[in-house]
């Protein structure tokens, strides 16, 4: 995590004195953009953060296995696909989710369109980043474009699970 | 600027309902908990907020308008999809990053296709998540099968994406402030 912030200031920097080297106003106009663009920002960003801590606290104990299980087939993956999306935070939340899921029971499958329908159609995430930087067009555009991949994936997965038999359980 | 409003009111209203909702189910110390998350998130990507902000906004200073077009743009085809999914999976950083970049991408000439392709790669195979993340927590043979059936999403979704008629550019988005024009 710090890693990637550490080598974005270093990209962002680089950029900068880029800027620079071609001239003063060059460099002056980037920094003032990036202000203006923070400050357009960070309302909605400050408003929709506490969304995920407020979500998580509100899932109840014991749902993957009872919905989510190996057996429960492509309602199972559409059902994953949907919790996916509501699941909040980042990966530090994520993916220690999915391993509870896992060692409690659920469908390596399931989990495969958990993961997917979290990272394409994260509701969370659209609202917090990607609504207030490209604004509401582009999210209808993309989420038409990929509403049904998640659930694909996750069938996909059903089909290849007899080629990874390590995914369940560990 | 009506429709910003707009936006901060609907996020609003629904952090506040998760927030009563909170208070009602679970009771006041959860709430304090999540409160506290809260803060820790916010102390945790102010940083990533503020440089992907500025690498987004001098970047657009550097490459210059339809750079990319002949890479990414309408008339790429294919090529275009797969070029935009590389860079998508190649892309370092959280979502703070990445947003602001598909402004840059959009203004250097890539067309809706590649950009939905980009984000989605990044968001589902970004390379850097599933070494630090999915692939530590969740052994080797989960991560293949997930990544191996999230591969072609991107392409498909790009595909999807210029074949709708929901038409995107970069004046469409609150970030994007455009250039004045040098004196």
């Amino acid at each position: 995590m710090t890693i990637g912030v550490i080598g974005m200031w270093v990209l962002a920097l680089g950029a900068l004195f880029l800027c620079l080297r071609r001239s003063p106003t060059v460099a002056r106009r980037a920094v003032n953009e990036a202000g203006t663009s923070l400050v357009r920002v960070a309302p909605v960003m400050m408003m929709a953060l506490p969304m995920a801590a407020f979500v998580s606290e509100l899932i109840p104990a014991g749902w993957a296995e009872r919905w989510l299980g190996p057996d429960s087939g492509a309602a199972g993956v559409a059902l994953a696909t949907l919790a996916g999306s509501v699941l909040p935070g980042g990966p530090f939340v994520a993916f220690p989710l999915v391993l509870g899921f896992l060692k409690s029971g659920a469908g390596p499958a399931q989990m495969v369109a958990l993961i997917s329908g979290w990272a394409v159609l994260g509701l969370h995430r659209t609202l917090s980043w990607e609504l207030p930087i490209l604004g509401p067009r582009f999210i209808l555009l993309r989420l038409s474009a990929s509403l049904v991949l998640p659930f694909l994936a996750g069938l996909a997965a059903e089909a290849l699970l007899p080629l990874f038999p390590g995914a369940g359980l560990r | 600027m009506l429709r910003r409003h707009a936006t901060f009111i609907v996020i609003s209203l629904l952090t506040l309902s998760a927030a009563a909702a909170v208070l009602l189910l679970r009771g006041e110390a959860a709430f304090r908990h999540a409160i506290e998350a809260t803060w820790g998130l916010v102390v945790t990507v102010a940083p990533s907020i503020i440089g992907g902000l500025l690498l987004s906004a001098a970047l657009r200073q550097l490459v210059p308008p339809g750079a990319l077009a002949r890479w990414m743009g309408a008339e790429s085809g294919l090529r275009g999809l797969l070029v935009a999914t590389a860079a998508g999976m190649a892309m370092p950083g959280g979502p703070v990053a990445a947003f602001p970049v598909v402004l840059v991408l959009a203004q250097a000439g890539a067309d809706r296709g590649a950009l939905i392709a980009f984000v989605l790669a990044w968001s589902l195979n970004g390379f850097q998540r599933i070494l630090v993340w999915e692939l530590p927590i969740l052994g080797h043979d989960f991560a293949l099968l997930r990544l191996l059936c999230g591969l072609p999403l991107p392409v498909l979704a790009g595909l999807l994406a210029r074949w709708l008629p929901i038409r995107w550019t970069p004046e469409d988005a609150p970030a994007f402030k455009p250039a004045p024009d040098k004196p």
